[in-house]
């Protein structure tokens, strides 16, 4: 199976839903570029409502294209039917034929391109077994599982042998315990086979565990596009740095103050603002030299607030706790700061009060600074 | 007065109940069947007759029988129809199934248009439809008469007086039926052609190997519902059908109820002949009536 070029280049694309006059009536994705390599597992993961799926049902030929092009192995393939994309999907709802046996839901596609019997019946063997469902060829998929279907839906997609898998939320409705079980499939299937797989998701775990890379999108825009480590560390804008992460990084509006060689962060005025001016050292110290005094947020991970002093460079403040939440390993304290909530996730093995005073170490190396208007790092 | 007594009684009242209830039902059945096998053509007083005869069947029938014409002397005739009834019992199956199968056509394929594709005016043309339904057939009875006049003049075999003329009046009465067929379409998720699309159906296969198997259930209730609208439409049929040899069985049956004289023996064996057609029907429909055909293909 070497020989499949499932490379996606998508070009400016966008998409403008017309209303019933055939009016321009909403643009859902606004003139996006994205390469998806070869073989690439390639997440598309959003708020729900930004693009996500009009995005992959372009890619499908399920919509048209309003504007820019996408092609596929070096095709555009623009005007192409669905079938003639190298494309095979697997929809968030499993869409199984319902009156057609595990087999036929399965063998459909290669008994309308008139494949010989035994060549059908080969390839859907194969998928079966990948997907442990060889004994329910002649179930109808009324009498399998949420899962099984899935897997039947799955099936049907690899029977087909794509270029590019094109996966719209498949997980979503399933049970939790089975969702961590499928995608785990999903992961070796991919490493498997090795074909392109786009795959759609709003459950940044997914994406995060699923994924070799993956675009954010926001309201019908790219956000970022990077591998999950990348994403995770240097997020590019204040988008990606409060999705991606449970619970999602902590912004602080404040600005930086550049006085006789020293860098300060100073947080915004508030009812409490236990922060206050904090003293940044180190990297932190010269990036925001870099910086200059001006307005930012500050974007730091609720991990890198410690309630012992480990590192170097740290800034001591003191909060009164307004919720503690015991996970065993770690305690998750939230504690109400000037404009916001600041979230620590601190690794103890005691219990925190509500309206204890802690006091607590944040990493200065780990911080990142947004700009307040654009959203975007600095 | 121990609870197991308390029981019994309320089980006998309910059978009590539901015995009574069924009399109600059957007996004007069962009058019906008891008048076509009486002698005479009277309102039958009797569930079980007196007197068994076979002469209203075999005068539906077309077999010849001798009646007594005169009681002092005995004398008889033998008495046969010039138009067997039997006949309009073929008209009617015959126009019945030829216009519910046009119905299907119609009807289904117009619901897909509606449920499935963008058009101008599609909102306007189903609330059209709707609306133009709301009027009973009989009320443009004057424009049928008209225009199957007029189209005789070019094809006498659709004018007046034809079968196929009824069925082309019959077909009209598609548009509750599109509605109905619309309906059960937009409960199965589009997810499911869109699948079949991927999978290389054109949209016509994605019609007929993946929607119309999906919805046998609600093409079997629109052709029972029509054939039987059909089979027993007077009307329309009455004025249409001018002559004995091509009237169908509600316009026949009709014709044995005069002023003067109700022959309800007759009528009577010409009523039970036609639950005939829609007995067997819905026992050829009832293993396309299951429900959950539709079941665990789509995840809402
Ligand atoms: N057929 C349509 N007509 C008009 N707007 C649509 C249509 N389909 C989707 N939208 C809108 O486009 C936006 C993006 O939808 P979608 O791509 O489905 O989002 P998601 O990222 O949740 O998959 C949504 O705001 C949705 O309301
Ligand atoms: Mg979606």
């Amino acid at each position: 199976m070497a020989e499949h070029n499932g490379k996606v280049v998508i070009n400016k694309l966008e998409k403008t839903y017309l209303d019933g006059k055939g009016k321009p009536a909403f643009t859902a994705v606004k003139g996006i570029d994205l390469i998806i390599e070869d073989g690439e597992f390639m997440v598309l993961v959003g708020p729900s409502g930004c693009g996500k799926s009009t995005t992959l049902r372009m890619v499908a030929g399920l919509e048209d294209i309003s504007e820019g092009t996408i092609s596929i192995g070096d095709t555009v393939v623009n005007k192409l039917e669905p079938k003639d994309r190298g494309i095979a999907m697997v929809f968030q709802n499993y869409a199984l034929y319902p009156h057609l046996s595990v087999f036929t839901n399965m063998a459909f596609s290669l008994q309308l391109s008139k494949v010989p019997k035994a060549e059908i019946k080969k390839r859907v063997d194969i998928a079966a077994e990948i997907l442990g469902l060889s004994d329910m060829l002649e179930r109808k998929p009324k009498a399998l599982s949420g899962g099984q279907r899935q897997r039947v839906a799955v099936g049907r997609a690899i029977v087909r042998n794509p270029k590019v898998f094109l996966f719209d939320e498949p997980l979503s409705n399933l049970d939790a315990k089975m969702r961590v079980q499928m995608r785990t499939e999903i992961s070796n299937l991919h490493e498997r086979l090795g074909t392109t797989i786009l795959y759609v998701t709003h459950d940044q775990v997914e994406a995060m565990t699923m994924g070799d890379r993956i675009c954010v999108m926001n309201a019908g825009e790219i956000m970022q596009v990077a591998d999950p480590l990348t994403l995770y560390k240097h997020p590019e804008n204040m988008f990606v740095a409060s999705f991606i992460g449970s619970p999602p990084m902590n912004l602080i509006h404040g600005k930086l103050k550049l006085d006789n060689d020293q860098a300060y962060f100073i947080e915004n005025e508030g009812d409490t603002h236990p922060l206050g001016t904090i003293k940044l050292k180190g990297p932190s110290a010269q990036k925001a030299k870099e910086i200059g005094s001006r307005p930012v947020v500050l974007g730091i991970r609720p991990e890198h607030l410690y309630e012992r002093s480990q590192h170097e460079n740290e800034a001591e403040f003191t909060a009164p706790v307004s919720l503690a939440e015991p996970m065993g390993a770690e305690t998750l304290l939230h504690m109400d700061m000037a404009n916001h909530r600041l979230i620590g996730r601190i690794q103890n093995d005691r219990l925190f009060k509500r309206r204890e005073e802690v006091t607590l170490y944040l990493h200065l190396d780990k911080c990142s600074f947004f700009d307040p208007t654009t959203e975007q790092v600095l | 007065m121990n609870s197991g007594s308390k029981r019994l009684t309320r089980k006998l009242l309910a059978h009590a109940f539901l015995i009574l209830f069924i009399m109600m039902i059957m007996t004007p059945f069962l009058t019906v069947i008891a008048s076509s096998f009486s002698r005479g053509n009277f309102a039958p007083s009797k569930l079980i007759p007196t007197e068994i005869s076979l002469n209203h069947w075999k005068y539906v029938l077309g077999i010849p029988y001798d009646e007594v014409v005169n009681v002092t002397t005995g004398e008889t005739r033998t008495l046969k129809a010039d138009v067997v009834p039997i006949r309009w019992f073929w008209n009617s199956i015959k126009i019945s199934i030829i216009a519910s199968g046009g119905i299907l056509l119609l009807s289904g394929t117009c619901a897909y248009a509606f449920a499935r594709m963008k058009f101008a005016f599609k909102n306007q043309t189903m609330t059209g439809l709707l609306i133009l339904q709301m009027f009973p057939m009989v009320l443009a009875l004057v424009a049928f008469y008209t225009i199957l006049e007029f189209i005789g003049q070019f094809a006498p075999r659709m004018g007046l007086n034809t079968h196929a003329g009824l069925t082309l009046i019959y077909l009209g009465g598609v548009s509750i039926y599109i509605w109905m067929i619309k309906g059960y379409f937009e409960t199965i998720s589009t997810s499911i052609e869109e699948s079949a699309r991927i999978d290389g159906a054109s949209p016509f296969q994605a019609f007929i190997l993946i929607l119309l198997p999906m919805s046998a259930p609600i093409f079997a209730v629109v052709f029972i519902l029509s054939f039987i609208s059909y089979m027993s439409e007077y009307p329309v049929a009455s004025v249409v059908l001018q002559t004995g040899d091509q009237w169908t069985l509600a316009v026949g049956a009709n014709s044995f109820l005069y002023e003067q004289q109700k022959l309800w023996g007759r009528f009577s064996a010409l009523a039970v002949l036609s639950g005939i057609p829609i007995t067997v029907l819905f026992i050829i429909c009832q293993r396309f009536l299951v429900s959950g055909l539709t079941a665990g293909g789509v995840k809402e």
